[in-house]
Parts: structure tokens; sequence; C-alpha cells
């Protein structure tokens, strides 16, 4: 099966260069302090925020910085074959401690010594850029919180097919082990990377092009959740004017 | 822009001498100071603010509190009132008996004292309208919602007191008796009063599903459009 | 937010609201919390629901795979129970929230599991064989009180919308193989008729609360699990939490149930009836 048909489309009818359907909103639970849900194609995540709040555990406390917790799981059916566990197997402590250093740069942690942030983000359903996805999801989540941050986190998959690069990979496209793929987030007004991941193996001399389209990726995803984020405060400051 | 003419305030930051927002929400400009104020967050305390708090620890000589802050805020042994009313130094048997004036899970209304440097608040109850919270019920809700008044203890109209904590938390009980010092755990209160009771804390909690500012006049107009429903039949 | 012990005066004006018939939030001793369920928003499943109340959110998912039978039920299907409280939002639990968890888990199996609510006979492919297993999967994102119940009207949404594909059993040279459908027309229904929902009755003073909030849960000097369907029988009973009970007591509890049962009942089934109906586009977690 062909990922780039011979007109130069996916299998789902995007251009190489195109990323998928991309819909959030922020403050979707009604208890935490802060919490998102987002839409990337079919894959869907739920991110809630709880904190900074007073450390529990004496042995976390820092005292000149917030210690983060992250908690990555997926629900049991948001794969094609049911999972048996959602969290707790090696990839989701992973990939949980991945996130945990990832938001600790972007993070002004300085501000809220001796407190604890909880960081908790569940894959509802799975199709490909789950990782992305849940970058994303946090981000918005710790925004709705009101967490101070360096800059938005945004987060995309890229990979390269016959010397084309294309970005926002699915799970069918995934699935082709021979092609690489590269999870890639930044800080968009700086381009600073942040994570870089790469599966598979990669031509040295490719590398500079994948990278950009992942950087081009993540700019495009940067757009629409800095729109959400902007409608979601002029929201909140048309009822408070109101009032 | 640049730091020559503008100072850093709260929600900013400074990178390659550039003021930039570190969180989402509204610009605040007072004078040369910059804040950005974000949507929702919790409590960051001030002095001089109402607060409702819980319990949460009986330690030596001071009492730890929950009043949805980054941290636990204290109540220092020294900053409550002697029951009696006495003026003296605190000595080993007031210690003692700490557990006895408040314990894990009370609620109580206090004013901020002072905030320490690394952000957590002392508060203090040394007034006769602060004090331990007995007969009512508790309500939840986003700290930027609360309106800052000069008084944020009401005696509505409706017949009911509510207490409107800068932290978010608000405390309604029925209205307070002459004799308010002397509350016991004893039930005194009517089915009417609580129904009043009721009414408000579906009322407060609508308004702040909406994400609408509460303060007192809020309320009173919810209460009144509130009352062509029955209580039983609110949404929550 | 709120910490998990609550001050004397704050439970006695709670037990003396109920004793007098008005709730915290103006609530009768019978009343339901008003809620939103929401059929059919994860695509990946063969039915689920979300329910939504204040302080609570549960979604549920139910996947149908061929696999073997239950050793003792040879001849039909069986479902599996799987609930994840993993969100932080749900650390106001007592204790591991491992144990919580299983608990729950066994407590659904229990009550679920069994020819009485479902007709299990009608999942079976090969006798012996091959089996239709449901896996029903609870995600709790949030909690504030009551969370059987919830989990348990989700449940049951989520049955009514699940879809299970057409199978046909080509016999070929004495292998039997399966072919799964990808026709929608062949999907089978299941019957939600004999399905109950569990009503958690909490003794609070001396009277009976259904959907009790975690403040009234912290009041509570008993607890009985009461499985109601909607012809208004009593399917399964369990007594949980601290505290003994009168064999009266058990009795006007489960009186109690039934009466606050029957609204549940009705008004779920119209609910779900009005959204298969009206065929509009999920809002999932993008609605208000």
């Amino acid at each position: 099966m062909e990922i780039i048909s011979p007109e130069g489309l996916r299998i789902d009818g995007r251009r190489p260069e195109e990323i998928r359907r991309f819909n959030c909103r922020l403050g979707v639970l009604s208890r935490a302090d802060g919490s998102a849900y987002l839409e990337q194609g079919n894959t869907k995540a739920l991110a809630s925020i709880n904190g900074p709040h007073q450390a529990g555990d004496k042995a976390k406390i820092k005292h000149d910085r917030v210690h983060i917790n992250f908690q990555y799981s997926m629900a049991t059916f948001s794969t094609n074959e049911r999972r048996n566990r959602p969290k707790g197997d090696k990839r989701s402590i992973d990939i949980s401690q991945l996130m945990r250093e990832i938001f600790q740069s972007a993070i002004l942690t300085d501000l809220y010594p001796k407190s604890q942030i909880d960081i908790h983000v569940q894959i509802l359903q799975a199709d490909g850029g789950n990782y992305s996805a849940c970058i994303n999801a946090a981000t918005l989540a710790l925004m709705d919180a009101g967490v101070p941050m360096k800059d938005f986190i945004c987060s995309c998959t890229a990979s390269l097919v016959d010397s084309k690069t294309i970005i926002d990979v699915n799970n069918s496209e995934e699935l082709h082990f021979s092609n690489p793929l590269l999870t890639l987030a930044i800080l968009p007004t700086s381009e600073e990377i942040i994570l870089c991941q790469m599966k598979s193996r990669l031509h040295a001399d490719h590398l500079e092009d994948i990278l950009k389209a992942g950087i081009k990726g993540c700019k495009d995803i940067y757009e629409i959740m800095h729109r959400e984020v902007l409608n979601h405060v002029r929201e909140a400051a048309a009822v408070m004017n109101a009032t | 822009m640049t730091i020559f003419h503008s100072c850093r305030g709260h929600g900013t930051y400074l990178q390659d001498n550039k003021l930039k927002a570190s969180v989402a929400g509204f610009v605040e400009k007072v004078g040369k100071l910059i804040c950005v104020k974000p949507v929702k967050s919790r409590y960051n305390g001030e002095v001089g603010d109402v607060v409702v708090g819980i319990i949460t620890e009986v330690g030596q000589r001071r009492w730890k509190v929950d009043t949805y802050s980054r941290l636990d805020s204290l109540l220092m042994l020294s900053a409550v009132n002697l029951p009696g009313g006495e003026l003296r130094r605190r000595s080993e048997k007031d210690e003692l008996m700490m557990r006895q004036h408040l314990t894990e899970g009370d609620l109580i209304s206090a004013e901020v004292q002072s905030v320490h440097g690394d952000g957590s608040l002392a508060l203090h109850t040394r007034s006769l309208k602060y004090g331990k919270l007995i007969q009512g019920t508790l309500v939840t809700v986003a700290p930027a919602l609360i309106k800052r008044c000069k008084t944020h203890f009401h005696n509505l109209e409706c017949g009911a007191s509510i207490i409107l904590g800068n932290n978010g938390y608000i405390w309604i009980s029925p209205l307070l008796k002459e004799d308010a010092e002397n509350q016991t755990t004893k039930s005194d209160t009517s089915t009417l009063e609580r129904e009043i009771v009721a009414r408000l804390r579906n009322c407060i909690m609508a308004l702040a599903e909406r994400q609408m500012l509460l303060y007192d006049t809020s309320i009173t107009y919810t209460y009144e459009a509130s009352l062509n429903y029955q209580v039983s039949q609110h949404k929550k | 937010m709120s910490s998990s012990t609550l001050s004397e005066g704050r439970k006695q004006f709670i037990v003396d609201g109920v004793t007098q018939d008005c709730r915290a939030d103006g609530r009768r001793c019978i009343d339901f919390r008003r809620f939103q369920i929401e059929t059919g928003i994860v695509s990946n499943t063969n039915g689920s629901a979300r329910l939504r109340q204040y302080g609570t959110d549960v979604l549920v998912g139910i996947k149908a795979e061929i696999g073997q039978p239950k050793q003792e039920r040879s001849n039909t299907g069986h479902l599996e129970f799987y609930v994840d409280c993993s969100s932080y939002n749900t650390t106001e639990i007592d204790g591991h929230i491992g144990d919580f968890t299983t608990q729950l888990t066994k407590s659904l199996e229990r009550i679920y599991d069994s020819e009485n609510v479902l007709d299990l006979k009608s999942l079976t492919i090969i006798a012996g064989e091959q089996v239709w297993v449901l896996y029903i999967d609870a995600v709790v994102l949030e909690c504030c009180g009551n969370l059987l119940d919830c989990i348990s009207i989700a449940v049951k949404a989520a049955l009514y919308n699940t879809r299970i594909p057409g199978v046909s059993v080509n016999d070929e040279e004495g292998v039997l193989e399966l072919e799964i459908s990808d026709d929608p027309n062949d999907e089978k229904k299941l019957s939600i008729d004999k399905v109950p929902v569990i009503v958690s009755c909490n003794k609070i003073g001396h009277r009976y609360v259904v959907d009790a909030t975690q403040e009234e849960e912290c009041c509570s000097s008993g607890r009985l699990l009461i499985a109601v369907n909607d012809r208004n029988n009593i399917c399964s009973l369990q007594k949980s939490g601290t505290g003994s009970l009168d064999p009266s007591t058990i009795f006007e509890m489960i009186e109690t149930a039934r009466q606050a049962a029957v609204p549940l009942n009705q008004e779920l089934l119209q609910t779900l009836k009005r959204e298969e109906r009206s065929n509009n586009d999920k809002c999932g977690f993008f609605a208000n």
C-alpha cells in the first residue's frame, strides 16, 4: 500500500505537508485546576492539571523550584486491539519521565518553590502522534490552570517516504516500520527544540529536511492552539466585563 | 516592550531584554507596572484579604490551613483569640489545648496577616468577626470570580449570611443570631432557613459555572430570579 | 479542592438537613442529581457512553472481541470489566487507589456478568470454543461522590449503544473459520430490558439518601448497593462501608432505592431513545 499516491495525496486525502484536522478546547473538567481536550485527526487526548499545591511527600519538596508529577495513560479501548494496562507498564513510565523533563524546562519552576504540579494526560483514542497529542494537550491544560510558562510547547510528527517528507503521521502511516518517524516538540516563538525523538533509520542527508518539516508542522499547530487560547481569554473577558 | 519604560509584574518574565507574558490572561497596567493576570489560577494571597480556610494539620504552636493556594497557609497560636478573650502570652497548656480549639477539618474565617518570602500566607483571627465556622455549607469557586469589595461578610436580605473568601471558598450559613459567639453544634436551623441556604448555594454555583463575578448584588439578583423554581428542581 | 475530613459542625449540618429532607443542594432524599449522557463518542469501540454531572465525569467504552468462553459457562459469551481511576482528580479516595478500583470492578462483574441481565447466549459463535467477549472499560475522569452509580448508568447507556458485528462460520475441510462481516446492516443490537442501574443508598442519621455527594458519603453510617432494573426488580444487593445495618433498615433502604430508580430508569431510556432518533453530530468534549 502506498503512503503517497501518484497524485501526491496520502491515504486520508491529505497533502504531505498538511496536518490533520486540529480541534481543541480548554476547561472541560469542572473541578480540575486546569484541563484541556484536543483532537488531532482521530487521536483524542484529555489533560488535567492539579496544582500548584503544597507538595505532599516530604521527599519531593524542593526548596527552590516546583516538583512536577506527570502521568501518561492510554485508555484500554484507545487502540484497535484492546490494551490490558492503561498505565504502569514500562513504556508509560518511560514516557511520563520524558514528559516531566520537557515540561520542567518550559514551566517557570522557580516561581513555586516547595510546591507540586500534577499533570495527567489520558489518550482516549490513539491514531498516531500520541506523544504529540499528549504534549499539546498538557500545554493547553497548563495555560488553563494559569501556570506560568516560557512559551507554548507544540509538538508534531514527521516522516520521510520516498525522499518526500510528510508531517502529522497517523497510525496506518506509522505502522510502516521502514520509514523513520520523528517526534518533535518546539517552543514556537524561538523555534528552540525541546524534544527530538527518532525511530528507525535515516540518512544524515535527509535530517535537515525532516527537521524543517517537523518544525513547520509544529508551527501550524501553534497557530491553532494560540488562536483557541486567545478566544478562551476573550470569552472570559467578555463575561467579566458584563458583570 | 523594553525594560526602560516598564516594570515587571506577576505573569511576566524577561528574556533577552524583552518583557514577555508567561500566562494567558488580561494585561493590567498600573503606572509603569505591567502584570498579566491569568483567567484562572490558584489563590495568590494579599495582606488584608479575608479567607475561608480548612484546617489540615495541628502542629507545634500553629495550624496548617488549606486556602486553595500553592502552599499551605499557617495560623500561629499567637494569632488566635484565646477562649474567654484573655490577653496573655501563650503557655504550654495552650499548646496542648490547641486541638480542642481547632482540629483537622474545621472551617475558619481569617484575615491574611502577612505573606512569607516563599509565598505562603500567615493568617490571623484576632477579631470578633473571624473564627470557627460551624453550621452551614461550603462552596468552592475559582478565586478570580470573587470581586474585591470593602467587606466580604454579608447578611443577605433573603435570610442567610455569606462570607465570600477571597480564596474562592464561600461559606453560606443561616442568619447569625445575636449571640453568635456561642454557636454550638446543636442544630436549630429550620427547614425554611435550610432551603434558603440550598438555594443560595445553587445560585452561586450557577454563576460560577458561567464565569460571572460573585458579589452580594449579583448573588441577590440570581437568588430572586431563582424564586420562580422550587429548590429541589434546580439543576445541581 | 476540599479535604476529605469534615468538621463536626458540617457533618451535623448535613445530618440535620437529611432529617428535614432538605439536603445541601436542596434535593430531597430520593432525588438524583441531574446528569447528561452522550453515547457513541469513541469511534474505536463497539459502544461507548459518557456521563457528566457537576464534579463527575465517567467515560465507558465497550469493545467486543472473539475469545474463549469461561470454563464454567462454555456456551455463553461473557463480560469483562475494568475501571481506571488514574486521574489525580480522584485523590480524595481513601486508601489505595488500586484496591478501590478493583472493588468497583468486582462489584460490576458480579452484577452485570449474568444471564439474567444480558442475553449472553446470543453472544456464542461456536459453542464451547469461540464466543464474543465484551470488554467494558470505564475511565473515571473526575469523581464527586456516588461513583459506582454513575459508572452503572454509563455502562447501561454504552450497552444500548453497542453493536456487535455479524459473524459467519464457514466449515472448510473440518476446520471452522470465522468471518466477521463489515456490513453495518449485519450488526446486532443488545437488548437492555433487564439491565439494571446501581442505586447506592446511604444511611445518614435516621434516614436514607440516594446519590450522595462526597460530603454526604463522609457522614454515612452504612451503605447498601442495590441494582434495580426497568421492571423495578432487584438484581443484586451488596452492603459496603463501615457501620452495621438493622434488617428492617435494609428493607426500608431497598424500598427507597426502588422508588428512586423508577424516574432514573425512565429518564435514561427516554434520553437514549431520543439520542438515537436525532442522529445529531456528537459534541463529545466540545459541548458546554
